[in-house]
């Protein structure tokens, strides 16, 4: 009797403890202000959490190189698929990885909640500003000088993935500009298939579509955010594409399931307006179609511009709370400058580097046997140094993508129209940003 | 977050019946007995159920200020801020009112079935009940996402088995996305509620049947007069679980929002929760939930107090 009173009391002192530093764990960890970036003393262990596939190899090669800095990595979906998700939670919990993946668009919404670390004062990272392409660098740095809240990694200049054997079989003309694209949207549906699938839910391609024609969605003038979903640059991207849809000339599934790799696979659609990275996604989801495809430049607007868009793209962020800011860096710099974990990245996950070195690299000189051996790269190396460095993402993001694809959902089905999708995407992200005292100019 | 009404439900539905008389036998002979039983329970139930509870209020109770396009958020007491919000919020209702046209039509049907099977289960004219309880149940051993991924492969238009059938009728589209979605659920929960019912049949004394027999009754006034009456509790009992079950639906819509262009991010209160706290705005979020769990609440604490009603007379 003695002993089980005794073991209650324990167990229930324990538990009072458990829940005591439980709270404050999640309380107060957030005010410390950026931390001077210095080496610690001893051996470092640092948390990264990504989506890459293939990145543990990418991360054994620096822990076998560096036995005093061990990084271990944890996979997850993407981030809009959920990781982003858990970072604000872990933030939330003060709990988050010293390290994290973020795409360029998501960076401001990490920032307004306080989740990152600026590493302008940590040890070569200012140094290493030129050697990225400039518009990544304005995204992490937020074009602000002594600024630097991620490396950026990859990038994701927008091309047209296209089966060059059907193209050619049929006659068909590959189209340079919007309005080729249209017509040639007619003629690949008289064969009975596709000449692409509308996405309704990837709301950052089709702002890569209005990246390419000029327009932009956010301002940021430092007192107060402006919101412009609704200009007539993307409103004309819109209609464009209302219109293939009211025609029935592009498919509408939904994206990233098996039916639409199916659709890709079967040859039931022929092009895919992606991103560098997108030559994974198409490899993987349409294995049955290899070296059958091709890429191109992406259609203009007006024949003989030369403009692209950006889809994607992430950077390696320091998380606000990190013990070891200095390790991290030097991690996330290498990650993302060395030629040999950007050789690995290119190889395992297609990624497109950053870093101008990484754009020399051999790697992405050869031919890629998917793509018929076409040096696909040379492709995308063109369409980087065409992307407008202009384009501003908002604070909220996710909500802005939710509520977008919430009414572009709709109008695949028929209810309403891409635009109107977007007017009301505006409005709720002006709700959203009033709703967190951001402020917004309407 | 929405889970308390559960365990509340739980015990008001067991409760006025069987501990009436005995505590006042023992006194408190064993208090410390008593507590060495508590305290596990206690302690649990406190760190999981009433501390993230009273966390959830607390954040509902809360507003963002900053200064600055990038500037840092304070979290200042905002009164019931975010309640007007939430009740401001078209879709959040929306999303409520499609739920409840759910339960409505997919909780009897679901529980119907239940109790067929149940009562098939236990009259003595069937054979292999061993293979059909079993059979009837495994659908629940699967995880309701798995069974929703699965589920979205046979409503697929191209790739379904059935494309014979999924091609000419659209289950993912708006109109029938809801009811396929129901589909989904009742699949996997008949067998389990079938258990529920089934125990509750296996509880009822064998002389009552004699009797019955005795007056002449077949298995089907059996099942009619005295079994259902008799299994009523553990009838109301599935009931509140699946009131709950419906007003908390998550996975189900989540998994067929990846594949079907009728299912957005507001599709069901749950998953209005879950997009509103990844934006992440949290205190909104919470506000959502905390309307949520009264509104489970009351739903299914009506629910009793109308079925009592009901035996009371």
């Amino acid at each position: 009797m003695r002993i089980t009173k005794r073991a209650a009391t324990v167990a229930l002192l324990t538990a009072a403890t458990v829940a005591i530093t439980g709270c404050s764990a999640g309380g107060g960890s957030t005010d410390s202000a950026d931390a001077a970036c210095e080496p610690a003393e001893g051996k470092v262990e640092l948390t990264f959490t990504s989506w890459i596939p293939g990145i543990e190899d990418v991360v054994d090669v620096w822990n076998k190189a560096n036995p005093d800095i061990q990084v271990a990595v944890q996979t997850g979906p993407n981030g809009n698929g959920g990781t982003y998700a858990n970072f604000f939670n872990q933030l939330e919990a003060g709990n988050a990885p010293d390290l994290g993946q973020i795409e360029y668009d998501a960076l401001p919404n990490f920032r307004v909640q306080d989740g990152l670390v600026n590493l302008a004062s940590c040890d070569g990272v200012m140094d290493a500003k030129a050697d990225f392409v400039d518009w990544t660098w304005g995204q992490v740095s937020f074009n602000e000088d002594d600024a630097a809240y991620a490396i950026p990694q990859d990038s994701g200049p927008m091309a047209m993935f296209y089966r060059a054997d059907l193209f050619e079989a049929n006659g068909i003309a590959i189209p340079t500009t919007w309005e080729e694209y249209a017509v040639a949207a007619e003629q690949v549906r008289a064969t009975g298939a596709y000449i692409t699938n509308f996405s309704q839910s990837d709301i950052n391609q089709f702002a890569g579509l209005v990246w390419q024609a000029g327009g932009t969605w956010f301002g940021n003038d430092g007192t107060d955010w402006t919101v412009d979903l609704t200009d007539e640059t993307s409103i004309k991207v819109a209609d464009y594409w209302q219109d293939l849809i009211d025609r029935d000339l592009v498919s509408t599934q939904p994206p990233w399931t098996t039916e639409w790799d199916n659709a890709y696979n079967t040859g039931a659609a022929w092009t895919w307006n992606s991103a560098a990275w997108g030559a994974n996604s198409i490899a993987s989801g349409a294995p049955d179609t290899a070296g059958k495809w091709a890429v191109a430049q992406s259609p203009q607007w007006e024949a003989g511009d030369e403009a692209s868009g950006n889809w994607g793209g992430s950077s390696t962020a320091v998380f606000t709370g990190s013990e070891h800011p200095y390790e991290a860096t030097q991690f996330a710099l290498w990650l993302n400058s060395s030629s040999e974990s950007l050789t690995m990245l290119n190889k395992a996950a297609n990624l497109y580097p950053a870093a101008k070195a990484g754009l020399d690299l051999p790697v992405l000189k050869e031919g890629v046997e998917f793509f018929g051996n076409q040096p696909i790269y040379d492709e995308f190396a063109t369409a980087s140094g065409q992307v407008s460095a202009d384009f501003v993402w908002g604070p909220t993001m996710t909500q802005t993508y939710n509520d977008v694809s919430d009414g572009f959902k709709a109008a695949v089905s028929g209810n309403g129209t891409l635009a109107e999708a977007l007017t009301t995407g505006q409005s709720a992200t002006i709700d959203a940003l009033k709703a967190q005292s951001i402020p917004v100019k309407e | 977050m929405s889970a308390p009404a559960l365990p509340a439900a739980d015990a008001r539905s067991a409760g006025p019946r069987s501990p009436a008389p005995r505590p006042r036998k023992i006194k408190v002979a064993h208090p410390r007995a008593i507590a060495i039983f508590i305290v596990p329970f206690a302690i649990l139930f406190t760190l999981f159920y009433l501390v993230p509870i009273g966390y959830a209020i607390y954040q509902s109770l809360l507003v963002v200020e900053r200064d600055g396009t990038f500037g840092k958020a304070t979290e200042v007491f905002g009164g019931l801020t975010q309640y007007i919000l939430v009740f401001q919020n078209g879709p959040f209702w929306e999303s409520i009112t499609r739920v409840l046209a759910f339960g409505v039509v997919q909780v009897p049907v679901m529980l119907g079935l239940a109790l067929l099977f149940a009562l098939l289960l236990d009259s003595p004219l069937l054979r292999g009940k061993r293979f059909f309880r079993l059979a009837f149940f495994v659908p629940y051993a699967v995880p309701g996402v798995i069974a929703a991924i699965m589920w979205g492969f046979l409503y697929s238009p191209n790739l379904s088995p059935f494309t014979a059938l999924t091609s000419n009728v659209s289950f993912l589209s708006a109109d029938l996305v809801l009811w396929a979605i129901a589909n989904v659920v009742t699949w996997v929960y008949v067998g389990y509620n079938m258990l529920i019912i089934y125990s509750a049949l296996l509880a009822i004394p064998t002389e009552i049947y004699e009797a019955a027999r005795l007056d002449g009754a077949g298995q089907l006034r059996i099942a009619w007069s005295i079994k259902i009456p008799l299994i009523m509790p553990a009838i109301v009992l599935t009931g509140i679980f699946s009131i709950i079950g419906t007003l908390q639906l998550l996975a189900e819509p989540q998994v067929f929002r990846s594949f079907s262009s009728a299912v957005t991010s507001t599709f069901t209160p749950n998953l209005m929760v879950y997009s509103t706290s990844s934006i992440p705005n949290v205190n909104l979020a919470a506000a959502f939930s905390v309307v949520l769990a009264l509104a489970t609440f009351v739903l299914s604490f009506s629910f009793l107090k109308f079925t009592q009603r009901k035996e009371g007379k």
